[in-house]
């Protein structure tokens, strides 16, 4: 399922998705960057309430489908300019991660 | 940790200069520097955790920054109280035992400050800024944020008391540009001196601290063997 669609099904609003017709094939919570490192999968959509500018470049090493902000955590501009100049979809969501991600794995899923 | 214990411990360690780095607060410091008599020299600090959950040392030589930086963080935090059922408590206590006042807010708390700022603020007031046991967790920085962000700091890292420093340098190649420190990390007398930092300095300065941290002039750092696994 494209980011696009997902983004429209659950409502998440765009901050940079330079890519939107990258196909989401799972997803990953966690606020962890070195657990993000080692165990997320290219593809994952990554929901997290961190927003320390070394998410971008920790999703796009781990080749994320998307990143999601949790409960309308906002980054600040610098990380949505390093995200659409790394081309790193990002987004954000009002809902808190538990329900961002039961939505998520709803869509995954049915 | 009363002065007097923490003073004797040090000494009993054999520990030239100690840095006392309460959560959140600095206050401490300056009794257990008026007990040591420079015997050990005595670094005002603090430890801070950021709003990414990042832990952070702060070390000052006078007493006044750090003061006024503990005073700026306090305002910061959540106006939640300390429950000493849960947490302990939160006292300053002067060089004669004496409980000088209870701290109100809980210091467990993270500031709501963005690590770089807080780092800003340490550098500001003339302290140095050195991120807490970065591989571990909670609170490390290369555990939180996965790589060392972006710009010139962090110069000099610590590493936890336990921790192999062949191993974590397999695990994040990374530090091997950074001067790694290895401190006690102590919460309770019998753990101070469990671990330490060799340096080799003309005076035990913040400048000359500074230049050790950069390998300049002469001045260098060694940290000690890891101490056994916590339990």
């Amino acid at each position: 399922m494209q980011i696009r669609e997902i983004a429209a099904d659950i409502g998440l609003e765009a901050l940079a998705v330079a890519d939107p017709g990258r196909e989401v094939a799972g997803g990953y919570c966690s606020d962890l960057l070195s657990d993000v490192l080692a165990h997320t999968q290219p593809g994952d959509l990554w929901i997290t309430h961190q927003r320390h500018l070394n998410v971008v470049a920790v999703g796009k090493l781990r080749d994320v489908a998307g990143i999601v902000f949790a409960r309308g955590l906002r980054p600040s501009p610098e990380v949505v300019a390093r995200a659409d100049a790394e081309q790193v979809n990002l987004l954000i969501s009002s809902d808190p991660a538990f329900v961002v991600a039961g939505k998520l794995y709803s869509l995954l899923h049915r | 940790m009363s002065p007097a214990r923490i003073v004797r411990e040090a000494r009993r360690a054999g520990l030239d200069l100690i840095a006392v780095c309460d959560h959140n607060a600095a206050e401490n410091g300056r009794y257990v520097r008026r007990l040591a008599g420079e015997m050990p020299v005595v670094l005002m600090g603090m430890e801070i955790q950021t709003a990414e959950e990042v832990e952070v040392l702060a070390y000052f030589m006078d007493e006044e920054s750090p003061l006024l930086l503990q005073e700026e963080l306090y305002q910061t935090l959540p106006d939640v109280s300390c429950d000493p059922q849960l947490f302990g408590d939160q006292v300053v206590v002067d060089e004669t035992g004496e409980i000088v006042r209870h701290v109100e807010r809980l210091l467990l708390s993270p500031v709501p400050l963005p690590l770089a700022d807080v780092v800003r603020r340490i550098e500001r007031l003339g302290g140095l800024a050195v991120p807490s046991h970065v591989e571990r967790l909670p609170g490390g920085l290369l555990a939180v944020l996965g790589l060392f962000p972006e710009g010139n700091w962090p110069v000099a890292v610590e590493i936890a008391p336990w921790t192999p420093l062949a191993d974590i340098c397999l695990t994040w190649p990374e530090l091997r540009q950074h001067s790694i420190l290895r401190s006690s990390d102590a919460h309770y007398p019998a753990e101070i001196g469990r671990a330490w930092t060799d340096f080799r300095l003309d005076a035990p300065t913040l400048e000359e601290i500074h230049s050790a941290f950069r390998n300049r002039d002469g001045r260098t750092l060694r940290p000690s063997r890891e101490t056994k696994e916590e339990a």
